[in-house]
């Protein structure tokens, strides 16, 4: 008998006039880990929704079909009800964290679906070890970075031993590494784990099944073998294609050298007499895990820090999109929003807008769009006064590889223009000049196209 | 020590330096308060400790300008209108000494309460009102997070080369910080929901029992209180 099912399942928000996931159906077998793959909006995040019960409960809206959980119907029963059973981790951790010390918050579950008193911190010291975070537990949640929160958050819902895990895009903070370490933990727990992510390569190394949606309907569910030809197929992006950068674009005069730099913030060194140059025409890639100093060098680069030692020199104007741009925006409209950057000026705004696939949205609330689209206003607010050196931090986390390879290909024809791009990112994929790895020794690795 | 007995132990120092009257006795009770906060390890240490001890050290330069009290005059300033004569006595020295070490004092005790306290742990101790201690213990996390998006902002608007400076540069940010807040509250309540809150049933994990320390705490409090009241 399956774990969980879907039967038909449809569902349209309170506020939205299309439904957010159609006629779903699919079963879930215990101890089996299945990757839900699929562009922004395309109801990933609802059908893991769906199978937590939150789906109709707490968003509301309009819902068909049936969905049986550990053997119970989710319309019957509600989400904290099928909390034990079923633990989920959102994407944002620090939208899900509630209490202030570590150990307080991963037994806030256990507390809740009533575990009895004498078990609760034996099972929070054994989750916490399970996502290699003993050493966090008398930490405050507050100040921890946003990779030992993931992690906290999984432990919390590893603590909970549940028969079915719901992870939603879980490793975005996380570097390369610590990702990895953390779906193996996930796909070594015994019980039968949904995993929603945008880091395809990774996802379909650990699953034994895709479910791919689009639009609300699941296109594909497959063996991940067939799913891995399907989508080389008929989804290229999902497969790995990438923009590539022109050999031929050769980078001409610096746009920002920064020689011997040093920073730290408090006792913690990040940089130790790091050097940086970066040329019209060029895109640069930093990497490194997390705590390595990719932000902060990308911060010195485009002048929201100084270096406490050592010379930053810049030519012309520099434009810097941090990581999470759709969590920090400021206007009540879209197009104000872009014009902001740009004195006002409504023309450029709206072109700029135009040039993201948003010119639609000129008039709404930038809170009103979807986290997709909130990202690429992001992009299109710093992007609009054409700066000389763009620095993204990020800029493809949460994004879904289409979106990805087409922003992709926007960085290459506006380094192609002649300007200069450096990018902050995990991912090793993006195309680039020049790679540059932080953390340790400092390594540069020019990229042949 | 317990949450509990550390608040009770934190509270008594705070009351017996506001009992306290010689300059002598608050300054010792301020220094043992600082002793105690300089133990946290947290990056927002010098943050509170500022908070705690400019407001007295403010107070100090000002109470004896505006003060009207003692016949030895250290300094006889100008005639100001509303506030009268600037001068400066030995009284009002030792009063704006004795007022600023309080004053401090009293800010050391909160900052002691806020860097180095489970407060998940103190707040569970009112077993009686779990959902209110909860409420606290959220409001209490809203805090750093409204500072790091505020942060954030501003980094995100100077990204695109927008300065955020005087009243009305800040003042852009509240809208934004509020409509962020109202996102992250339903997103918290989602992620409550799912983590079993709101069960009839719920349990609780085992807290320490109070041992020695904790009881020798809470007895120093109250001696800390009646000290205060009779002889510091």
């Amino acid at each position: 008998m399956a774990l969980a099912a879907l039967d038909r399942v449809s569902f349209t928000y309170a506020s939205a006039s299309q439904p957010g996931l159609t006629e779903a159906t699919v079963a879930l077998d215990p101890g089996e880990l299945v990757a839900v793959l699929g562009p922004s909006g395309s109801g990933k995040s609802t059908l893991l929704r769906s199978l937590a019960g939150l789906v109709p409960h707490f968003h509301g809206g309009r819902f068909s079909g049936r969905a049986t959980v550990v053997g119970r119907d989710t319309r019957a029963a509600r989400p904290a009800e099928l909390a034990g059973d079923v633990a989920t981790v959102f994407q944002d951790p620090e939208d899900q964290v509630v209490m202030t010390v570590v150990r307080n918050e991963v037994a806030f579950g256990l507390e809740n679906v009533a575990t009895p008193s004498g078990e609760i911190w034996g099972r929070v010291e054994e989750a916490l070890a399970a996502v290699g975070a003993s050493r966090l537990a008398a930490r405050r949640t507050t100040e921890l970075s946003g990779g030992e929160l993931q992690r906290v958050c999984l432990a919390a819902a590893l603590a909970l031993r549940p028969r079915l895990l719901l992870l939603d895009e879980p490793t975005s903070q996380l570097d390369p590494d610590g990702a990895e370490a953390f779906l193996r933990t996930a796909s070594s727990l015994g019980c039968a784990v949904v995993l929603s992510e945008q880091r395809v390569a990774r996802a379909l190394d650990f699953a034994r099944r895709v479910l791919y949606l689009e639009d609300g309907r699941i296109v594909l569910d497959a063996p991940t073998a067939a799913a891995r030809e399907w989508l080389l197929e008929h989804r290229p992006a999902y497969a790995g294609a990438m923009a590539v950068v022109d050999s031929g674009n050769a980078p001409s005069d610096a746009v920002v050298m920064i020689e011997n730099a040093w920073f730290s913030y408090g006792d913690v060194s990040v940089l130790d007499g790091t050097s940086l140059a970066v040329h019209r025409g060029e895109i640069v890639t930093l990497e490194g895990p997390n705590g390595s100093g990719k932000s902060t060098l990308a911060k010195l680069a485009a002048g929201l820090l100084e270096p406490q030692r050592g010379l930053v020199r810049r030519v012309g104007r520099a434009g810097y999109l941090s990581q999470d741009p759709g969590r920090y925006l400021a206007c009540e409209r879209v197009d104000d929003e872009v014009a902001l950057g740009v004195g006002g000026d409504r023309d450029s705004a709206l072109a700029a807008l135009d040039r993201f696939g948003l010119a639609w949205a000129a008039e709404r609330h930038p809170r009103d769009l979807s986290s997709g689209e909130r990202e690429r206003l992001g992009i299109a607010a710093v992007a609009v006064g054409e700066p000389d050196l763009l620095v993204l931090d990020e800029p493809t986390r949460g994004v879904d590889p289409e979106r990805k390879a087409e922003l992709a290909a926007w960085i290459v024809r506006y380094a192609a223009a002649g300007h200069a791009v450096l990018i902050a990112t995990h991912d090793p994929t993006f195309p680039a000049h020049r790679r540059i790895s932080l953390g340790g020794r400092v390594t540069e690795a020019r990229v042949a196209a | 020590m317990t949450a509990s007995a550390a608040a009770v132990l934190l509270a008594g120092l705070a009351a017996a330096a506001l009992l306290a009257e010689r300059v002598a006795s608050v300054a010792v009770l301020a220094v043992l308060l600082l002793l105690v906060c300089l133990r946290a390890d947290s990056p927002l240490r010098r943050v509170y400790l500022a908070g705690a001890i400019l407001p007295g050290l403010t107070l100090f330069l000002i109470w004896p300008l505006l003060g009207a009290e003692g016949y030895h005059v250290l300094w006889s300033g100008p005639q100001v209108p509303v506030l009268g004569t600037l001068d400066v006595t030995v009284e009002e020295l030792g009063g704006a000494a004795l007022n600023a070490l309080r004053l401090i004092a009293v800010g050391l005790a909160f900052t002691a309460y806020a860097l180095l306290l489970d407060h998940d742990r103190l707040l569970a101790s009112a077993s009686f009102a779990r959902r209110s201690a909860l409420a606290v213990a959220l409001a209490t996390r809203l805090v750093p997070t409204l500072q790091r998006d505020a942060e954030g902002l501003v980094e995100a608007l100077r990204g695109r080369g927008v300065a955020v400076e005087g009243l009305a540069g800040h003042a852009r940010l509240l809208s934004p910080l509020v409509a962020g807040s109202l996102e992250r509250a339903v997103n918290l309540a989602e992620a409550m929901e799912a983590r079993g809150f709101g069960r009839a049933t719920v349990t609780r994990a085992p807290r320490p029992p109070w041992r020695r320390v904790d009881r020798l705490g809470v007895g120093t409090a109250v001696a800390l209180v009646l000290a205060g009241f009779l002889w510091l």
